[in-house]
């Protein structure tokens, strides 16, 4: 028998969810729809997409959320997203379409939301990981993942009570080296190559033409790092 | 990233640049942190005490669903909404279980064009019933997963389950609605919360432990 039941939630999960779910406030505030997936039970994909499409509580919003199930979610995802998106996954650590997915998140411009049990996915592996660390495969089907997205459902609309506090964008550089306006080195995937050491890539900015020649051998689908108009290097998938 | 850096420093991570927004967003952050614990804490006693009321029936119900599976039954689950993934995620973990032997169970929202067909031109009230009559055996097994007990499409799919000598299971929660003292559903459990979200919560664990309880029965056959 499992115990996660047995237990309470850390401090660390619930200010996980506490920012996972006004970060979520804010994108669908700005128009943002969710995709979720669950490769290896979709189910869940498909829960979360109905509690927020068709709230239980009479009277909140209906928000756009859609579970994408089936072959490739890699490209259903990929062909889905749009820069500004959020990308809900609920998924062990090793999956490898999730992986994929969430290290495209930054060339494509999403949010994402991870979660699972076990094994953590590396350190920023997901803007928000709400993970449990009892290891049992079959913790799925006890209620816990249940309750994550239900109270990420309902801390999202506790957020919408403040209106104010959901139009800024976290993404304006503060820094003082900001990454993004320095064009020092943005994700970028592939989208299709050029003879003469060009591609077409996308990044959370577009879709832009970059020069290759610095990079080697590209295909549709690599991440890379732009600079400049050019590919300084390729991103190595986990 | 710690949570108590973050309460600390509420708006660090997000809005360092201004001023006014800064400690409203940190306090908000809090709340809903508090929030969550609360209601999972919630979510848990209520698991635990659910757990406690239904243990007996757990058993019961699992030894006569091990008892159907070993002469051949097989299960059939449905719902509706969310409810209807809680079934599809609770057949999974019987048919595809991680490590434990796999058992002949279903989901009955699996198939789209089978749910429209039906709904389209029999009605949706019938989306269940009507798989069944084309399907079950008088030695298979239907858990009909609700929150009220009163969806008119798992009443009429229980009358039919037992009508043809299936073992019907109904999860409920409220006060249990129209599964309770219903002669078509053979054992109910009842979550008993206000709030659909703890109830399907407490369902999922109901179902596990079913899942459970019966392997443990098999292993003693």
């Amino acid at each position: 028998m499992t115990s996660a039941a047995h237990t309470d939630m850390t401090l660390d999960l619930a200010m996980d969810l506490a920012q996972a779910s006004f970060t979520l406030a804010q994108r669908f505030s700005t128009g943002a729809t969710m995709w979720c997936i669950a490769p290896a039970c979709s189910p869940h994909a498909q829960h979360i997409a109905v509690e927020f499409v068709h709230p239980v509580v009479v009277g909140k919003r209906a928000l756009p959320a859609v579970a994408l199930t089936g072959a490739d979610l890699v490209g259903q995802v990929r062909l889905s997203a749009r820069a500004g998106d959020v990308v809900i996954a609920c998924a062990g650590a090793g999956d490898p379409d999730v992986s994929a997915v969430m290290q495209r998140a930054a060339a494509w411009g999403v949010t994402t939301i991870w979660i699972g049990n076990g094994e953590r996915p590396p350190i920023g592996a997901a803007d928000h990981v709400l993970w449990l660390d009892d290891p049992d495969p079959t913790l799925a089907a006890t209620g816990e993942f249940v309750l994550m997205y239900h109270l990420l459902w309902e801390l999202t609309h506790v957020c919408f009570e403040h209106p104010g506090l959901l139009t800024s964008s976290p993404s304006v550089c503060t820094d003082e080296v900001c990454i993004t306006c320095s064009d020092e080195g943005r994700p970028a995937e592939v989208l299709a190559t050029a003879p003469g050491g060009t591609a077409s890539v996308r990044t959370a900015q577009g879709e832009e033409d970059v020069v290759t020649v610095l990079a080697g051998a590209l295909f549709p689908g690599d991440l890379v790092l732009v600079h400049a108009g050019m590919v300084i290097s390729k991103l190595k998938e986990v | 990233m710690t949570g108590q850096q973050h309460l600390d420093e509420p708006t660090n991570f997000l809005y360092p640049f201004i001023d006014g927004n800064e400690r409203d967003s940190g306090a908000l952050l809090a709340d809903l942190a508090t929030s969550a614990s609360l209601k999972a804490a919630e979510s848990a006693a209520l698991r635990r005490s659910t757990l406690q009321s239904c243990s007996a029936l757990v058993e019961s119900a699992g030894a006569e669903m091990a008892r159907r599976f070993a002469t051949g039954g097989r299960l059939f689950t449905f719902g509706n909404g969310g409810s209807s993934t809680d079934a599809a995620t609770l057949a999974a973990l019987f048919a595809q279980p991680p490590a434990s032997e796999p058992l002949p169970a279903w989901s009955l929202t699996a198939d789209q064009a089978v749910l429209t067909a039906l709904g389209n031109d029999v009605g949706f009230d019938l989306v269940f019933a009507r798989q069944l009559i084309a399907r079950a055996q008088a030695a298979d097994i239907a858990i009909a997963m609700s929150t009220s007990g009163n969806s008119a499409d798992l009443l009429l799919a229980m009358r039919e389950a037992h009508g043809r000598g299936l073992y019907t299971i109904g999860f409920t929660g409220y006060d249990g609605g129209a599964f309770v003292q219903n002669s078509d559903v053979d054992v109910c459990f009842v979550v008993r919360s206000q709030s659909v979200h703890r109830i399907q919560e407490s369902q999922a664990l109901l179902g596990y432990q079913l899942w459970s309880a019966v392997h443990m029965q098999r292993g003693l056959q």
